[in-house]
């Protein structure tokens, strides 16, 4: 993308900062162990292995420092409640760049203990310093064996963690990943094996943790990073209750676009626009947890979520509710066509089919959602002007954010919100009926016409029906004939350069925020919900154009 | 349910393991040590464990001359070149042959299992193995790349 790795790792100062931090305190903690076993007169007899044994215990302690960090950025309902008042110190959305970081590191420093051990045991075997071979060492003893599975675990996990196999197939990831509860017990009885000691042989104990820290003087970091290893599991024992709490699907309709909404009322379940959750439908799969975008508001009496069926998931889900792919693809190729002007249909592209438990002899699954989780658009309220975006299916967590700002306007609670501009970009939006009905929705409930402005963008190739179909009907009719919104639907991709100098121009000129002094800094907020081209070159024209008067941030979410 | 495509997953495995065993060959250059020494060998104090005189051949190939660690590095660097792929290896029909990778790893696993550092790249190497006979098995071929992928401006 035009820029090199100096720039990227280097002239940022958040990523510089984030450098420093994190290496520097892995370059100083493998100090730190060096130093502290070269120095320790009691461990002589081990010193006398030399750099080896330097350099694998000081990775060693490097290796603890990351087995403790790599599960924080995975306490999920912990993160969700320190984020509105952390978002500041660090971004709380990128947890799971966060867990590759401390991954990757992890493989490094494992490379370089094991190899520092390869070298230690096969010197104790020579100078026989303890009366032992090293396979002994590698095989039979703690330290060893765990050591080894760790490194299997590592293989298994890392390998299958990889995108294009996440992509191809999740479960082999999903599964997988949770070997990690064998690689963090291998973790934590690491050192059981009391190799670090100044005694002839171990010196076990018949009590908790069964040797005795007089004569094993290791780091004992497992008294540190078994913490976060309890309050994840933790973690997900209370998610597993939560999800077992009263959950019902109340309601299923089926938009003409081909999306299933399911509707799913479950009391105990609070959240705020814009977050997301994973949902479970035990009779399709019992272990695997989907995520999706929650598109109702918190004031709506249920919580709603809009499937596609575009996997092997939510297809299963399409058939076991008897709006299998075939069903939809008729009604999305209607929908395609502009069905909505065939009178025969009766159907509105709007309106949806609600299905009927009496009339179609089907029962509704049993389902247990879990979450919510936090996302960046949260923060709507804390600015004068949000702009948000949506890409493609990106669009769904503005559906909420939209519907919660209907509804706090309606309450006249917006905060210091003052306008809204809500970008959509998309191939075909016709596909997307259920969002545009509620767009419609929104659009036709404004009293002040500047307070929300819909632009939607076009990017597929117009055919020629299309073409007729706006020649013939788009001149002098209240509403873009593709979208039924008053707002004019507009053709390919947006620039996005020149859309915020337009913005800073009008605000700076007044003309944008009637009322709003001068002398306060007016804040932009920006949220994208799309693929990371793009989202790198709106954050691009935000930097660009924020200056004394105006601030633009931008927020991304992730999927 | 997922659709996973096995020699593609394999290629991760096979990747990690030849890694593993060209690291494992170089520290098999430095430290010499025949893995299954411990068969009918006396230890020795100092001196470690004295193979037993049936293992000599072991002994001349591993220890004296190591030519076992320089035959399984070059055989993983050959894989290595093979699955990420080298350019000029890209170009081969070969180059997309299932089995001739499970033999370049079945070759890896017999040659890394011989020497000390060798253990765990020739496990991961049968793994991977392991993987690519069950691609075979299932019929996936790899594709041919598509032409004219390259860099924009070049023909």
């Amino acid at each position: 993308m035009g820029e090199s790795w100096f720039q990227r790792e280097f002239l940022v100062p958040r990523r510089l900062a984030f450098n420093v931090l994190f290496y520097g305190s892995h370059i100083a903690l493998f100090a730190y162990g060096w130093y502290s076993q070269q120095t320790n007169q009691r461990l002589a007899g081990l010193n006398s292995l030399k750099f080896s044994v330097w350099t694998s215990r000081g990775a060693g302690l490097v290796l603890a420092y990351d087995g403790g960090l790599i599960l924080v950025p995975m306490l999920r309902n912990i993160i969700r409640v320190v984020r509105p008042k952390l978002s500041w110190l660090f971004p709380a959305d990128e947890n799971i760049w966060f867990h590759r970081q401390v991954a990757y590191s992890m493989a490094f420093w494992a490379m370089v203990h094991t190899t520092a051990h390869y070298v230690n045991f096969i010197n104790v075997e020579r100078t026989q310093i303890r009366k032992q071979t090293a396979l002994q060492i590698h095989y039979t003893q703690p330290g060893g064996i765990t050591g080894h599975f760790m490194l299997l675990i590592m293989m298994v996990m890392y390998t299958t963690a990889h995108h294009k196999i996440r992509k191809q197939c999740f479960e082999a990831f999903w599964y997988t990943h949770h070997l990690a509860f064998f690689f963090m017990l291998g973790l934590y009885t690491h050192a059981t094996g009391c190799f670090v000691r100044d005694s002839v042989d171990p010196d076990y104990i018949a009590t908790f943790p069964f040797y005795s820290t007089e004569h094993c003087i290791g780091y004992l970091s497992w008294r540190f990073t078994i913490w976060p290893g309890i309050i994840y599991f933790g973690e997900r024992i209370w998610r597993e209750i939560r999800a077992r709490k009263a959950t019902r699907l109340s309601k299923v309709l089926v938009h003409p676009s081909g999306a299933m909404e399911l509707r799913i009322a479950k009391p105990s379940f609070k959240y705020v626009a814009g977050q997301w959750l994973f949902i479970q439908i035990p009779e399709l799969s019992r272990y695997q947890w989907h995520p999706f975008t929650i598109t109702s508001a918190p004031e709506d009496p249920y919580v709603s979520v809009h499937i596609r069926q575009v996997g092997d998931w939510t297809r299963g889900l399409g058939e076991r509710l008897g709006v299998g792919p075939n069903v939809v693809a008729s009604m999305t190729q209607a929908a395609m066509k502009g069905a909505e002007k065939d009178e025969k249909s009766g159907l509105l592209r709007g309106d949806f089919v609600e299905l009927d438990q009496s009339a179609v002899s089907i029962t509704l699954p049993q389902v247990r959602i879990d979450g919510p989780y936090g996302a960046p658009a949260e923060d709507v309220f804390n600015c004068e002007v949000a702009v948000l975006i949506g890409a493609g299916i990106g669009v769904t967590p503005f559906a909420s954010i939209l519907k919660h700002i209907w509804f706090m306007q309606k309450r006249g609670k917006l905060g210091s919100l003052r306008r809204v501009e809500f970008f959509w970009i998309c191939r075909d939006a016709p596909s997307f009926g259920w969002f545009q009905s509620l767009l419609h929705q929104v659009e036709a409930a404004q009293a002040d016409p500047n307070f929300l402005r819909i632009n939607i963008y076009l990017t597929q190739k117009i055919g020629e029906d299309m073409l007729w179909n706006l020649a013939v009907n788009d001149p002098g009719a209240d509403y873009d004939p593709l979208t039924l919104l008053r707002s004019r639907t507009m053709f390919g991709r947006p620039n996005w350069k020149d859309v915020y100098a337009r913005m800073k121009q009008a605000i700076e000129g007044g003309q944008y925020l009637p009322g709003s002094s001068s002398q306060l800094k007016t804040r932009v907020a920006t949220y994208f919900c799309g693929p990371g081209v793009l989202a790198k070159s709106i954050k691009q024209a935000c930097d660009y154009h924020t200056g004394s008067n105006v601030e633009f941030s931008f927020a991304k979410e992730h999927f | 349910m997922g659709n996973l495509i096995w020699h593609e997953y394999s290629r991760f495995v096979s990747i990690t393991a030849s890694v593993y065993a060209v690291w494992a060959s170089f520290f098999g250059l430095i430290y010499r040590k025949f893995f299954w020494d411990f068969v009918g060998g006396t230890l020795r104090d100092p001196g470690g464990i004295q193979p037993a005189p049936g293992a000599a051949l072991f002994i001349t190939l591993i220890v004296k001359a190591p030519v076992v660690p320089i035959i399984s590095m070059v055989l993983g660097m050959a894989i290595l070149a093979i699955e990420l792929p080298a350019p000029m290896v890209k170009q081969l029909s070969i180059y997309r042959s299932l089995p001739l990778r499970v033999i370049l790893l079945l070759f890896q696993v017999f040659f890394t299992i011989l020497f000390y550092q060798g253990t765990n790249a020739a496990i991961w190497s049968l793994i991977a193995a392991g993987c690519y006979i069950r691609a075979i098995s299932l019929g996936e071929v790899m594709e041919e790349a598509k032409a004219n992928r390259g860099k924009g401006g070049e023909v």
